[in-house]
């Protein structure tokens, strides 16, 4: 990377079913608390990037009546319309172009005002899926599991493996919507089924949440925090239409992955990172994320979940926090857990905390099967 | 520069619809305190502690302070006229809002003319929109001093506040 | 701060009706386009961002259907989305994508297919604003007449009639002013072969046998809605200055957000903002665009504007804003004939939003044609100067979001 950008500052909400609060509260209560946990002032920030959907929140131009309330009045602003993750990716250019040093970054979904995965129909393509309408992300899911566990003979008990990990990791997560720490696999495999093999457990539960990040160019960085963390390495890429790709195997996500590692210099990722923070919507896609970021080869996912590789106190732990199985506020999710790949590093992630975390990794995702990838890879101070 | 095709043949088309209708919204109780005035024929604003200024109806986030509109202001039932749209005579089958129609429905009398206004009540940095009633169209300006007009009863409902009048002369 | 510039440009047609094309066609035409004036292929595009406004067309995430149409699998994909602004934040995306050093070679499209929509013009998407605002207030007695008086009088134009009103009061300026802007617009959209609404021979007393739709506009002044798509490449400079003879380079971007100021905000509360016209988030943006871009004198040193104004009485007030001409005084400037393509200070050559409204595309496209004026491609509208420096602009939300974008002939030191 050309120049030197680092998370300051951060915050989010407790992640719930349904938020006893307004968008509006929500996202003024995470801004000020983010700028509280950065230590600077709402006059310090030059740039605010906001990321939510028009059709998640119900109304067109969903961020006109938040502009206030994240802390936008008369700042350079813009809204992605798409996961936190690369609404970070727009603030992280905005600063690396020199024309901005603070960025205030926020993201927020609350899914009680209308279903995620019925939105997820109206993604589709609308001259032949949506004539047919059999499809949604849900189902579309089911299919890319059917055909991942087939061509790699992984069975429903690796699913439930993952969704055991995480969710019993979550117990240790104050924020997040769905702990169960005494979680077994005959419980995951006993829980309602939606489209096989996808089942209550093994999919994220939808939530209310919102998310805010504050990132600054190295100079301004060094003067707000003795603990920054440095963005290293960032790769996006988005994968041809669900029909019209492989669907067992994250091809997006590899390239983004790569792209990361380039420009962060590793060559070796499961040896070089301490932790993995990564969206898994469905506990399979846990598995191919595995394959796809390189820490094993094509088909062996089963096999990190078998020997307790990706567990908390494994060689390379994966979304100690309990990921987006845990708690899952659409487009806030990606930046939760890039939130979180950066509490890993500064040491404050509490219940959750790996030893020794130098470099981390966070994963978001948009779209019917993970269509789209992004990917940073962060690093300490030292 | 590229390529502009001289035929347009038309191209096959399907249906699709968005169910609009289906979605939650959460609202503040912040309406709730602003009918309760109207229900006094009071007319209630929000305060910001940190630049003093009162936005009617009341809302929550000042945007310039970054702070939550905590005061609450009853502003003046006399203000004045900042902005104003005079409709042409309402006909039936010429207006029709959300699928219901404005004449055929009830809702405004046919060959009536409507003047939707923003209006700055004394002591309020906010406009409030609402009707100009009572007055021909030809003599409304900005500037106007006007005067809330109310409800016989109220009932506690944003219906309460039917619209401003003109002030008469000498008040 | 790396130099970056437009290297090319694409638009489609623009018409009420394009159904010879689906969405993802009509979106490809563009890039298809743009690519083309380039000369680029499709391989060599290293990111796309895109950008409409999803509400209208009824498909959520558009880009990630059509991405195939227009080469993006396999590349990052960004989705910005900012209200009628869209199009200039589509464009400034493009713009920090490859001055921030991560991709040389973007392509940023925008785009708007209102005919899918099966209500009428645009109310489709602009319903939910208001039915997501009302919703809960009409629960607590709103009644019908007051939701009929504020959202049908208004109609198409709305939010802008309030602000209408206020600049006239501010600056005595008359329908008739307004009259002549639109005939003008009309006249120059007839020099352009991309638009929507073209009028050869428009005068103003055309535009005044319009009905009036909410005094002080008429059936004349509104803006109308179109399907169409717009692309630009955008290039760092050594691609530049390998592949383009003229690239228009990107010198000061803002986009400074105000306050709402115009509906109840959201759950009925009332907006801090007392005159629409006002607009201190244009004014801020100007500023800053001009700092970025070493601009001192605009009235000076601005040789064309592309103002996004789909109402007559908006290119008096963002004129201004822009600092083109003293507070209230800029309706003069028109008597004059100063803002005809010929005249001294050439206001939207193109015919602009007021004769061409593919809502996500319009500020795209003000940023667009602002590029081929300092490129030297507008073909019939082109402004008979040299053309340093063009300045591009775009509104949207409650006319609270702006974006200023100023292009010029060379590069910042």
């Amino acid at each position: 990377m050309v120049k030197k950008v680092a998370i300051v500052g951060y915050a989010q909400t407790h992640h719930e079913r349904d938020m006893q609060k307004t968008r509006e509260d929500m996202v003024f209560d995470v801004s000020r608390e983010a700028l509280a946990n950065a230590g600077i002032l709402r006059e310090d920030v030059d740039t605010v990037i906001t990321a939510s959907t028009d059709f998640l929140d119900g109304r067109t131009i969903s961020n006109v009546f938040l502009s206030m309330a994240v802390g936008a009045h008369l700042k350079d602003e813009s809204k992605v319309e798409e996961d936190g993750a690369m609404a970070l990716h727009y603030a992280l250019m905005r600063i690396l172009t020199g024309n901005h040093d603070i960025a205030l970054v926020e993201a927020h979904t609350q899914s009680t005002t209308f279903n995620p995965h019925q939105i997820s129909f109206y993604t589709l393509d609308p001259l032949f899926d949506r004539q047919i309408g059999l499809l949604n992300d849900v189902s579309a899911s089911a299919i890319q599991a059917n055909m991942y566990m087939n061509a790699y003979d992984v069975s429903e008990e690796h699913l439930a493996e993952v969704a055991v990990k995480n969710l019993t990791n979550a117990a240790n997560n104050a924020y997040v919507q769905r702990k169960m720490p005494d979680l077994s696999i005959e419980e995951v495999l006993n829980s309602k089924v939606y489209y096989e093999p996808i089942r209550e457990l093994t999919m994220s539960p939808i939530s209310d949440g919102a998310c805010v990040l504050i990132i600054a160019s190295e100079g301004a960085a060094r003067e707000i925090t003795d603990n920054p963390v440095w963005i290293e390495g960032v790769g996006s890429c988005q994968d041809g239409y669900l029909r019209d790709k492989d669907l067992k195997s994250l091809d997006s996500l590899k390239k983004a992955a790569n792209d990361a590692y380039e420009m962060a210099g590793i060559k070796d990722p499961f040896v070089e990172l301490d932790v993995a923070e990564v969206s898994e919507r469905y506990a399979h896609e846990e598995l191919m994320i595995y394959e796809a970021l390189g820490l094993c080869r094509e088909g062996k996912g089963k096999v990190l979940i078998e020997r307790e590789v990706t567990d908390i106190y494994g060689e390379m732990p994966v979304n100690p926090s309990g990921g987006a199985l845990a708690a899952d506020p659409i487009c806030a999710t990606g930046l939760v857990r890039v939130v979180e790949a950066a509490k890993q590093i500064r040491g404050e992630a509490n219940g959750c905390q790996i030893p020794d975390v130098k470099r981390a990794l966070a994963h978001g995702q948009f779209g019917i099967c993970a269509q789209k990838n992004i990917v940073y890879v962060l690093g300490s101070e030292g | 520069m590229g390529y502009i095709k001289d035929e347009r043949p038309q191209t096959m088309m399907v249906d699709g619809d968005w169910q609009i209708g289906a979605y939650t919204y959460k609202a503040p109780k912040l309406v709730e305190e602003f009918v309760a005035g109207l229900k006094e024929k009071k007319i209630i604003g929000s305060l910001c502690m940190g630049c003093g200024k009162v936005i009617v109806p009341p809302r929550r986030v000042c945007g310039r302070c970054h702070r939550m509109m905590e005061g609450r202001q009853v502003v003046s039932n006399r203000g004045t006229v900042t902005s104003f749209i005079v409709s042409p005579p309402v006909k039936e089958g010429k207006m029709i809002i959300f699928g219901i129609d404005a004449v055929g429905s009830g809702a405004i009398k046919e060959g009536s003319v409507i003047i939707p206004a923003f209006v700055r009540f004394d002591g309020s940095d906010a406009n409030v929109g609402t009707e100009i009633l009572n007055v021909d169209a030809k003599d409304v300006y900005v500037g106007m001093r006007v005067e809330a007009v109310w409800e016989e009863k109220p009932q506690g409902m944003l219906s309460d506040l039917l619209g401003v009048e003109p002030l008469k002369d000498g008040e | 701060m790396r130099n970056t510039a437009i290297i090319g440009c694409g638009q489609t047609k623009h018409s009420s009706r394009r159904r010879d094309v689906n969405l993802a066609e009509l979106v490809e035409e563009a890039v298809y386009n743009a690519l083309e004036d380039a000369g680029l292929t499709m391989d060599e595009v290293d990111a796309f961002v895109v950008g409409n406004m999803q509400g209208f067309g009824g498909v959520a995430q558009p880009e990630q259907w059509l991405g195939d149409w227009i080469g993006a699998p396999g590349k990052p994909v960004l989705r910005i989305a900012t209200g009628g602004t869209t199009g200039g934040s589509v464009g400034q995306g493009g713009y920090y994508a490859v001055s921030s050093g991560l991709y040389d070679k973007v392509v940023a499209v925008a785009w708007e297919k209102h005919s899918d929509s099966k209500e009428p013009g645009a109310t489709m998407g602009l319903a939910h604003v208001g039915i997501a605002n009302m919703f809960h207030a009409l629960g607590y007695g709103l009644s019908l007449k007051s939701l009929i008086a504020s959202a049908g009088v208004g109609a198409a134009a709305g939010v802008a009639v309030y602000q209408a009103r206020f600049y006239m009061h501010r600056s005595g300026c008359t329908m008739e002013h307004f009259d002549m802007v639109a005939a003008r617009l009309r006249r120059n959209a007839a020099k352009n072969k991309y638009a929507h609404l073209q009028w050869p021979n428009c005068k103003p007393e055309d535009i005044a046998k319009t009905e009036i739709v909410a005094y002080p506009f008429r059936y004349g002044h509104v803006c109308p809605a179109s399907d169409g798509a717009s692309a630009i490449v955008v290039a760092s400079q050594d691609v530049a200055l390998k592949k383009c003879k003229k690239p228009a380079w990107f010198k000061g971007v803002a986009s400074y957000s105000d306050e709402e100021n115009q509906l109840q905000s959201e759950n009925y509360g009332g907006v801090g903002v007392l005159d629409s016209s006002e607009q201190m988030g244009a004014r801020v943006s100007a500023k800053m665009a001009y700092k970025q871009a070493g601009i001192i004198d605009p009235r000076k040193e601005i040789d064309v504007a592309e103002l996004y104004t789909p109402f007559p009485s908006q290119e008096f007030i963002f004129s201004e804003k822009m600092g083109l001409f003293d507070e209230g005084q800029a309706w003069k400037a028109t008597e004059a004939g100063e803002t005809e393509i010929e005249g001294k200070m050439p206001l939207t050559p193109s015919g602009g939003v007021n004769a061409t409204n593919a809502i996500g595309s319009s500020a795209l496209q003000r940023i667009l044609e602002a590029g081929l004026q300092v490129m030297g491609k507008a073909e019939e509208h082109q402004v008979p100067k040299k053309v340093r420096n063009a300045l591009a602009h775009g509104w949207g939300g409650n006319t609270n979001y702006i974006t200023v974008t100023v292009l010029g002939d060379s590069p910042r030191r």
